[in-house]
């Protein structure tokens, strides 16, 4: 078994947010991809009451889940998890039975003209030459994290840790 | 297979010379390729951020864009925009070489032609219609699709030639500008990063940054994380608001309002800042007099928003260093200047000018960089020792009304370019009517749109990839000159290449030489005021110099009192030459068409319809392309859950819109928090044959501060600082059912 906090992650901090989608379309053009499927897509959350009325977004791409339903669904074995926890898919290996759809919570797996399933890699490709995926390279918010869960995990503290915000700010000065 | 024709006074160069970087590995679908060159320029789609691109170029065809991380402010981010334009340059929908109309206006039946033949026709045109009517009787269109100003030189320059008139004015943003240079003077904006490290408050009114700012986050979490707090006033829930510590909703129109609600606050508490009143404004007191009526009580009445929230703002804003970020959407009103007018005096009250942790920024004058002063416009349009009649103007804001009612001469023939005619305008089925009536319509166009179906000749046009240019822009002070990264496809010719020929062939040759390129032109422009070279490919962005941008603007006002004016001497003088609401005072009066200043057309038509510009699109463009399509879905109205359960509508309910002026059907119902009751929303630029454009029900009904309807839009003196004009596209009232109700009444 790896080590859980040496798996990569894409985290995104939704408190960045801001529903510009710019990663859905930086996307299809890394991956070449037509209409139709879909490697990343920003959700619209509405939430609170009153003066509290607020809309909120959560980019979807793949979870690259610790212990993936996908792959354990895959009776082909074209899913798989890499050492780094990313999980790929192997097209020459997809028969395009959509088990993985059913067993993945998010709906991530996406399925193009050919009828094969095809979802985020998360560039691994770009990760294995030191870069990063291209949404996280992109974020005009600068809300998307690839890393480490360990790495992910240090950094999130280190903001929090930082963010005079969380204490109130000037506001609280004014009385 | 189709063949083109080669286009012998096609420039020609060998763009290498622009190449940033020389056979670079480059990720396309998981594949390697190598790409040929990668090349510097920017976005001049009219948005703040004027992001700074590389283009990486492989056999003469654009493979992938990145954003620039040299640039300081965009920092190597794009918006989705910026990545679909691969899809949109190497689309197989672009329009490929001339056609000529062969059905009806409207029908969108063409026929393929030569150049030369396409260049006789108009020639043929162009003469016909000045000899019967005169030269006047010719307008070029033109706006912010491709924001660049050089190519809009070049086309004056053979306007000025023919004598044509002049179209002038604005229909997004002149309203505000007037009532913020009748205020401050001249308009400079403040570097983000100054802010971002010293601000106590960010005030952002009319904003929706997701959409036109997205570059802005950076630096508003940098203030947020140093303990600033964020305050936006939208009445829509949008991203950014949903970052803010105070969201205000005012309803829509009255930020003006609102403006002198926190105003009164502030001076009754005593909280204003007294030395920078003092010392660097004129007209406090009828300010205060002004204002006196604004009792929290009264402004809530009428902008509803509540009243703690308010004072809680107003007290934030006077109290701290607060920095002024205001937009364009609260001036989409016929009452726009008077909004800006009044933010303005919010902020001097505040003593937000001049200071790094407390600024007031609304458009640098970088946005018009002819009237600054920074481009010299004359230089390139108007040609030395060439006689240039008087022309008279039309402004844009009202061109349907002046294409309708001109008399002497009347307008026969329009060239358009770089701006979406039917789509743009308000009150689309008056606009059409207007189109019908020329002898000559002519587009250059990338697409066929709404207006190349009205079109005579529609002319393959570039798209900004393709060709020169110089989009300084409005918020941010870098430079980066637009440059050719690809060579023009097909038989596609870039905008100042058929002005010139056009020229030729209309007997202007000498003042056209087929040697000069864009980037002489560009460099006609603005040469003699920046390190020009500095910000062409394979350098830039540079920052513009000191003169046009200081970095910590409004040290000092130059108005004629050389001080901040809460009592506008310009806008005082101004109208006493010409009708409309030129006041000296931020004087609050209603939107043209409002549930208060229109009450019996209310009770037909409650809800006060809003239109976003939306991320998805610059206005009409990208709308065709696959990916935006995808991610867009179909057009939407959003509402309140309050106004849907009222007509028994529920989320995804199909639904019709309407008012006197035009109808929409099958529109998607979003039901939800983003919108009080009473206002709805849908997003700006979809288009009409398509289904769903929102100006179908907007009015034409400029806002001030001069009436340019008591002149049909037909100006002999113009000034566009001071003379405003904007479309009011926010106030329009309409009413809301649901396509099933309309199926039973007509059964």
């Amino acid at each position: 078994m790896t080590d859980f906090m040496q798996q990569r992650t894409l985290y995104i901090d939704t408190r960045r947010c801001m529903g510009c989608r710019a990663c859905e379309t930086v996307c299809k053009l890394e991956n070449d991809l037509p209409a139709g499927p879909r490697f990343t897509m920003v959700t619209e959350v509405e939430t609170g009451e009153g003066t509290e009325e607020r809309l909120n977004f959560l980019p979807m791409p793949c979870q690259h889940c610790g212990d993936a339903p996908c792959v354990r669904a895959c009776p082909t074995g074209a899913l798989f998890k890499r050492e780094d926890g990313i999980v790929l898919s192997e097209q020459e290996r997809c028969i395009g039975c959509h088990e993985c759809l059913w067993a993945c919570p998010f709906g991530i797996p996406q399925f193009g003209s050919n009828g094969l399933m095809q979802k985020c890699t998360m560039c691994f490709n770009r990760i294995d030459e030191g870069g990063e995926p291209a949404c996280a390279h992109n974020c005009p918010a600068e809300a998307i994290l690839c890393d480490t869960v360990e790495n992910v995990s240090r950094i999130l503290r280190e903001r929090y840790a930082k963010d005079a915000n969380r204490m109130g700010g000037y506001a609280d000065k004014l009385d | 297979m189709e063949t083109y024709n080669p286009i012998p006074w096609r420039k020609h160069e060998n763009l290498d010379k622009y190449a940033w970087k020389k056979n670079v590995p480059v990720w396309i679908g998981g594949k390697k390729v190598i790409a040929d060159r990668v090349v510097k320029t920017c976005c001049p789609h009219n948005c703040y951020d004027t992001c700074g691109e590389l283009v990486y170029v492989k056999d003469e065809k654009v493979i992938k864009i990145e954003g620039d991380p040299e640039h300081p402010i965009t920092r190597g981010h794009l918006c989705l925009k910026g990545f679909a334009n691969v899809q949109k340059i190497n689309s197989p929908d672009r329009v490929k070489y001339p056609l000529l109309r062969t059905g009806k206006r409207g029908e969108g039946k063409f026929k393929r032609i030569t150049w030369d033949e396409a260049l006789d026709w108009m020639v043929d045109k162009i003469r016909s219609i000045q000899a019967e009517y005169g030269p006047e009787a010719i307008i070029e269109y033109c706006y912010s699709g491709n924001r660049e100003h050089m190519a809009k030189s070049v086309a004056g320059r053979l306007w000025n030639l023919m004598g044509a008139s002049k179209l002038v004015g604005s229909f997004c943003l002149l309203s505000g500008v007037a009532g913020s240079v009748g205020t401050v003077g001249s308009q400079f904006t403040m570097d983000p990063e100054y802010w971002a490290e010293n601000c106590e408050t960010l005030f952002l009114v009319g904003r929706n940054c997701t959409a036109t700012n997205p570059h802005i986050f950076p630096f508003l979490y940098k203030a947020k994380e140093r303990g600033a707090k964020i305050v936006v006033v939208d009445p829509y829930a949008t991203g950014v608001a949903g970052k803010a510590d105070i969201h205000l909703r005012p309803r829509p129109g009255t930020d003006g309002a609102m403006a002198l609600g926190m105003i009164h606050w502030i001076l009754k508490q005593g909280l204003e800042d007294k030395e920078f009143i003092a010392e660097k404004t004129v007209g406090i007191e009828e300010l205060r007099e002004l204002v006196e009526p604004w009792t929290p009580e009264y402004t809530e009445e009428v902008t509803t928003i509540p009243k703690a929230q308010l004072i809680e703002t107003a007290e934030l804003l006077a109290k701290t260093e607060t920095m002024f970020e205001t937009g364009y959407g609260q001036q989409r009103y016929s009452n726009g200047h008077q909004v800006q007018q009044a933010l303005a005096c919010l902020a001097a009250v505040c003593g937000s000018f001049g200071k790094k942790s407390a600024n007031y920024d609304c458009i640098s004058g970088m946005a018009f960089p002819g009237i600054t002063g920074f481009a010299d416009g004359a230089a390139v349009s108007v040609p030395k020792r060439a006689k240039i009649p008087p022309a008279r103007m039309i402004n844009i804001a009202a061109i349907a009304r002046a294409i309708h009612e001109a008399k002497e001469p009347p307008i026969r023939g329009v060239i358009s370019y770089r701006g979406g005619l039917i789509s743009q305008q308000p009150d689309v089925d008056y606009t059409i009517e207007a189109v019908k009536k020329l002898d000559m319509f002519v587009t250059i166009e990338q697409f066929m749109t709404d207006d190349t179906d009205y079109a005579d000749l529609v002319l393959p046009g570039c798209h900004y990839l393709e060709q020169y240019g110089v989009h300084p822009s409005y918020w941010h002070n870098y430079n980066q000159i637009l440059v050719p990264v690809v060579q023009p496809p097909y038989e596609c010719v870039p905008d100042i290449e058929i002005f010139e020929e056009l020229g030729r062939r209309l007997g202007y040759g000498r003042y056209f030489p087929k040697k000069r390129t864009g980037l002489d032109y560009c460099r006609m422009l603005i040469g003699k005021e920046c390190d020009f070279d500095s910000m062409v490919s394979p350098n830039g962005p540079a920052r513009n110099p000191e003169k046009w941008c200081p970095e910590v603007p409004y040290q000092s006002f130059d108005t004629p009192s050389g001080k901040f004016e809460f009592h506008s001497s310009v806008l005082e003088e101004r109208g006493k030459k010409y009708p409309g609401h030129y006041d000296p005072l931020p004087r609050y009066y209603e939107p043209d068409e409002s549930v208060a200043a229109t009450p019996e057309l209310a009770e037909k038509y409650p809800l006060n319809i809003i239109s976003q510009h939306p991320s998805f699109r610059t206005h009409s463009q990208y709308y065709n392309l696959p990916w935006i399509r995808e991610i867009e879905g179909p057009a939407r109205v959003f509402m309140s859950r309050k106004d849907a359960k009222d007509r028994g509508i529920a989320d995804g309910d199909r639904v019709r819109i309407f008012n006197d002026r035009g109808e929409l059907e099958n529109i998607v119902a979003r039901v939800g928090i983003r919108l009080k009751p009473g206002v709805v929303e849908m997003s700006s630029g979809m288009w009409v044959k398509l289904g769903g454009s929102v100006n179908k029900l907007t009015k034409l009904v400029p806002a001030g501060p001069r009436d340019i309807l008591a002149e049909d839009g037909i100006l002999y003196d113009y000034n566009p600082l001071l003379d405003g004009n904007t479309g009011s596209y926010f106030n329009t009232l309409v009413e809301i059912r649901k396509m099933e109700d309309k199926k039973e009444a007509e059964q």
